[in-house]
């Protein structure tokens, strides 16, 4: 499917679940608050604009005219990306369950041994710990803040 | 007078020592984030964001203030020895600046860059203080109807940038709106868009907006190139940071030209720095007697977009401390933070808190004056931090992004949408759906709703309140040909070329 096409069919399933959800919220007791009228419209707007750009994409393909480029993620990205997505998840699953200083410590170095490489390791593992127990000693005794 | 005993009033804000030494670090800053290509103001100001909520009104917004026109000054310097911009405002300075150090004069480009930036930044700032005032009284008129219409023009401007994406950017506009909607009506209390949970019931704050997408998807996009080096500079040494009287008159001109025209760019929503930039060199270029110079090492080829680039930073504050519409991307942020610390832009930010907004006009001046002293002297020492590995440095700014969400709520539910709003806006990008328009929506969404609501109450359910006064008129007028722009200039052109360009004879 083309890039564009994509983004209009996925404007449209919004639309249509938004609008859908929209249209079965209760209004209040008053009847003069109106709860419901504006995320309609949002949602009739979003579906409309999704239409347009799934029958321009259409026509374009039928004219054999040039779309948008494909989207591409180079193989050689993948790595980072997808890992740094992993380590993002890891880190707010452990955040509150490891505490502060270990979650950090292992979201920061696993994010440097990724991105900066293995053989950095020492520069690394120093950054790491400084900047884990740095920010916990900045955030809870300089700010006062609590950090799990 | 009045005018003056205020600013003066902002002159002592701006000089209490606390405010001062954030206007330093904003400055500092600010300029190294703008040197380095991948990250840019609304970078740093949107990790600033959460320590803003635990800062003073005042030192908050000036620091932001000091990150966004100190990243203009820094955008020029990898621009200038490395050809790549550090910041998109800084493109046009790519095409005369790195020229000009390749041909052995890195060091006046380096100083005409940062004198251009100080003047137009200085003209823009004194622009500042002239209309502030009439245009936040003017903004006393403005009713609900006309605050919808308003927020209408500055969304439809900053969505219809391009015709190319023009579906998409209005329906980046439309996604940040929804997602203004989700928690609990502000009026009647009834969850909306919650699926039931808790956490969503206080709505997704907009901070979580920015930062997700100024710091987490921004990061992961630039993780995609992060094993390519930067080229080698054009000049290894550099020297004295100077220029010559020859050079001082020829780029003058092009200085006070096109710092208005930056502030007019600026003002306009949806535009920014790199419009502002592109429109001077180009002006400069068509009223040069030597246009062929041009893109070979001219001075004015520098000087004209890096005056106008600061003028537009610091023009696109202007709207949004007036009117609570900002120009530009980055002024968005700011905007965020205005509201986060519960001031209100417009007559009630200069009425109830002189203090604060004179403060920040002030600090412009004084700020621009500490950019010039550290982007002049100290350029031969700032220029080595082109070489910061920025590998390095985005797990931090990762890790940053969610210790500061998490210190907003202290909930773990705003580290899973930050997250969630990141890989959104990572996707958004990589489908070249714009994301400012996203952001400004989800900012402004829910002033908007309040307004059509408000203006549904007073008109009894009837939508021609929004056609009953001429603000609104003129305001829907001037979104509809917002709209419009991208097909007219389109159009235009297609038109000129259709008249120049000839046939081919096979």
């Amino acid at each position: 499917m083309r890039p564009n096409a994509l983004v209009g069919f996925t404007a449209v399933f919004i639309g249509v679940a938004y609008g859908t959800m929209a249209s079965g919220l209760r209004g209040h007791p008053s009847g003069n608050q109106p709860v419901s009228l504006f995320p309609i419209g949002l949602g009739f707007l979003m579906a409309v604009l999704g239409l347009f750009q799934l029958v321009l994409e259409a026509r374009k393909g039928r004219l054999n005219l040039e779309g948008t480029p494909p989207v591409v993620l180079p193989a050689s990205s993948l790595r980072p990306v997808l890992g740094t997505a992993g380590f993002c998840l890891f880190y707010v699953l452990a955040l509150e369950r490891l505490g502060f200083i270990l979650s950090t410590a292992v979201f920061l170095g696993g994010l440097l041994f990724l991105v900066n490489g293995p053989r950095a390791w020492k520069t690394n593992a120093v950054l790491t710990l400084l900047f884990s127990l740095g920010a916990w000693a900045l955030f809870t005794k300089v700010f006062h803040l609590y950090l799990p | 007078m009045v005018v003056l005993e205020l600013l003066l009033q902002g002159f002592y804000t701006a000089l209490d020592p606390l405010n001062l030494a954030w206007l330093l670090g904003g400055s500092l800053l600010g300029t190294v984030l703008g040197m380095l290509p991948g990250l840019g103001p609304s970078t740093g100001m949107a990790l600033l964001l959460p320590a803003v909520l635990s800062l003073r009104p005042d030192t908050g917004l000036i620091a932001m203030a000091a990150i966004y026109y100190g990243a203009m000054f820094g955008g020029s310097r990898s621009s200038i020895l490395l050809n790549i911009p550090g910041d998109r405002a800084a493109v046009a300075s790519c095409l005369d600046g790195y020229p000009m150090a390749l041909n052995g004069q890195a060091e006046a480009a380096l100083a005409i860059s940062a004198i251009a930036s100080f003047i137009g930044g200085l003209i823009a700032a004194g622009t500042f203080v002239l209309v502030a005032l009439p245009v936040a009284r003017f903004s006393l008129r403005f009713g609900p109807p006309e605050s919808f219409c308003l927020m209408v023009f500055a969304l439809a401007a900053t969505a219809a940038v391009s015709r190319e994406v023009f579906l998409r950017g209005m329906i980046s506009v439309l996604l940040g709106l929804m997602l203004a909607t989700v928690g609990l009506d502000f009026q009647t209390g009834i969850p909306r868009f919650t699926f039931g949970s808790a956490a969503l019931q206080l709505g997704i704050h907009f901070a979580v907006v920015i930062i997700g997408i100024y710091g987490i998807s921004e990061i992961l996009v630039n993780l995609e190139k992060v094993d390519q080096d930067l080229p080698k500079p054009a000049q290894v040494h550099i020297g004295r940071i100077r220029i010559s009287l020859a050079q001082w008159k020829r780029s003058i001109g092009p200085i006070f030209r096109q710092s208005p025209i930056g502030i007019l760019v600026g003002v306009f929503p949806g535009t920014g720095g790199l419009a502002a930039a592109l429109t001077a060199y180009d002006n400069e270029k068509t009223r040069s007697r030597h246009p062929e110079e041009f893109g070979k090492g001219a001075i004015e080829g520098l000087a004209a977009p890096e005056a106008a680039n600061n003028a537009c930073s610091v023009g696109a504050m202007i709207p949004m401390m007036t009117l609570g519409v900002p120009g530009s991307g980055t002024a968005t942020v700011m905007l965020g933070a205005l509201l986060m610390m519960g001031l209100e832009p417009g007559p009630a930010l200069f009425g109830q808190h002189p203090a604060v907004a004179w403060g920040v006009i002030a600090s412009l001046f004084l700020g621009h004056i500490v950019c010039l002293v550290i982007n002049l002297p100290l350029a031969g020492l700032l220029v080595k931090g082109l070489y910061m590995p920025q590998k390095v440095l985005y797990p931090f700014i990762l890790a940053l992004a969610f210790i500061g969400v998490y210190s907003i709520n202290f909930s773990l539910a705003d580290c899973w949408l930050l997250a969630g709003v990141g890989f959104a806006g990572y996707l958004m990008k990589k489908f070249r759906v714009p994301t400012a328009p996203f952001i400004l929506a989800s900012v402004l969404g829910a002033s908007m709703e309040s307004s059509f609501r408000q203006s549904l109450v007073l008109s009894d359910g009837s939508l021609g309140i929004f056609f009953r006064s001429a603000i609104s008129n003129v305001l829907l007028i001037a979104a509809f040909l917002s709209l419009a722009r991208p097909f007219l200039s389109d159009w235009r052109t297609r038109k000129k070329q259709g008249k120049s360009i000839d046939v081919p004879i096979e």
